[in-house]
């Protein structure tokens, strides 16, 4: 059976660069996908506790490196593509934002959705007060309240955060909470925070802006004035992306261990159901999962041509960019000077977050001065989460020959 | 990162705390990237505080600048 690749992994958090990892060292041609960048949740992160072993604490920047380190070392293809489809086959299809390709087996590792409380207007309020990143937006809200709503290890963890900046922080659990005695301990001992059980957020208050929250309790409704809201609840997994592939109420793929009903897929971390939401876990998942693949593979093809597809593959890294595809051989890794424009057309692409865009037309406008343009161009992407739009790159790489990017904070 | 591989000399603004994870995302494009990094976080900064991650950012971007102009 002929396909474009072995081993498929959709997403390319820490379960399915593991994933990747694994069954590319074990000589298998690998390409993960993402549809943004490498490193999941992680991204949303800034440390990880209980990481590498109970009781620690990993910056979660260094461990992306390290993951994103260790698959390109292995021979992992990373393709930023968006997968919107999986069909079982054999040979697996996956369906992508550029085009259909094959593979023997795919590790579905997608990971959950962005927590959301399914109220009405909520979508118009996500960057207006409602966020998903304690590290990110945080400093947003420093001497302001906000509220957490959740129950599990991760809502503690923003919520203990958040602590260090906002004058308030309500944590809002709709049922008991799920976090360990430590986490438990450190939100007692922190004078800002208040954890109120059985409480749900049944309306969003604000025109535009955030402004508070209804807060159904056993004791009745309140009114929770914040302006910021934070909510872990409501995530989402990949159910749907694979055809006849079972998924529970939350959408999280149902299998045995890391198997699921299709005989080519596997699911890994927190995009299957019934896993354990901790960095530790997602290793283990993606390590199993990455050695699952490997077994489909031999089992379909025989030893025999398992040891040929090992002849076959052979490490090294390229990059399929989500939009232009596979570059040439000789352009991959060039960073070459010269678009077509002059030095006088130079423009600024703020990413949205907040104060990014002041950043940028203060920078700019400092070389502007340094340089006596005449003006600077603009462009910006709707927030942080969304891949460049393709026409926005093409309009910047044409018009410009220089262009300043705020990329993250 | 994709401008700078389309030949546009393309300076990302990065806070210290995401330096790592763009350092990551450009070694998986196999783009080395002209970095300017700032103080995180910019989001939240007083007038004040912005100004100081301006002139800072700026002191970096225009020897940059100039040498990529000057190197073509």
């Amino acid at each position: 059976m002929s396909t474009d690749w072995d081993v498929a992994v959709v997403g390319a958090g820490v379960a399915g660069l593991t994933a990747a990892r694994e069954a590319a060292e074990a000589g298998l041609r690998v390409v993960a996908y993402d549809r943004m960048a490498p490193g999941g949740q992680l991204v949303n992160l800034t440390s990880v506790h209980d990481h590498p072993r109970p009781g620690e604490v990993a910056e979660s920047a260094g461990l992306v490196s390290r993951l994103v380190a260790e698959a390109e070392a292995a021979g992992v293809v990373m393709a930023f593509d968006e997968v919107t489809r999986v069909r079982p086959g054999p040979p697996a299809r996956l369906e992508t934002s550029e085009g259909a390709v094959t593979a023997g087996a795919v590790v579905v590792a997608t990971g959950l959705g962005a927590g959301r409380l399914g109220l009405p207007g909520e979508e118009q309020l996500v960057g207006r007060g409602i966020s998903t990143c304690a590290g990110c937006d945080g400093p947003l809200f420093r001497g302001r309240p906000v509220a957490v709503v959740g129950d599990d290890e991760w809502t503690a963890e923003e919520a203990l955060e958040l602590a260090e900046v906002a004058s308030a922080v309500t944590v809002l659990v709709p049922g008991e909470p799920r976090w360990n005695d430590d986490r438990a301990r450190r939100l007692a001992a922190a004078e800002r925070v208040e954890v109120l059980t059985g409480a749900s957020v049944t309306a969003l208050r604000g025109e535009g802006l955030l402004a508070g929250v209804v807060v159904a309790t056993p004791g009745g409704e309140r009114e929770l004035a914040v302006d910021g809201l934070f909510p872990y609840v409501g995530r989402r997994g990949p159910g749907g992306l694979v055809e006849e592939v079972p998924a529970d109420d939350a959408g999280r793929l149902r299998a045995d261990g890391e198997r699921t009903a299709a005989g080519t897929v596997l699911v890994a971390g927190d995009a299957r159901s019934g896993a354990v939401q901790s960095v530790t876990a997602a290793v283990d998942d993606g390590a199993a999962a990455g050695e699952a693949a490997v077994a489909v593979l031999r089992t379909a093809a025989g030893e025999a041509s398992a040891a040929g597809l090992r002849t076959a593959a052979g490490p090294g890294l390229r990059i399929v960019d989500p939009t232009y595809g596979v570059p040439a051989d000789e352009a991959e890794g060039a960073v070459a000077v010269g678009g077509g424009a002059d030095w006088t057309e130079v423009a600024l692409f703020s990413n949205s977050k907040p104060n990014a865009t002041e950043l940028l037309r203060g920078v700019g406008g400092r070389l502007q001065e340094h340089w006596a343009l005449p003006e600077l161009g603009f462009a910006s992407k709707p927030n942080a989460s969304a891949a460049a739009d393709k026409d926005v790159i093409d309009w910047l790489s044409q018009r410009y020959k220089m262009v300043l990017v705020a990329v993250g904070d | 990162m994709e401008l700078e591989k389309r030949g546009v000399v393309a300076p990302l603004l990065v806070t210290s705390t995401f330096l790592p994870l763009v350092e990551a995302q450009a070694k998986a494009r196999r783009v080395t990237p002209r970095v300017i990094v700032v103080p995180h976080p910019v989001g939240g900064l007083n007038e004040q505080e912005l100004v100081e991650r301006i002139e800072a950012a700026a002191g970096a971007l225009l020897p940059l600048a100039d040498a990529a102009r000057e190197g073509q």
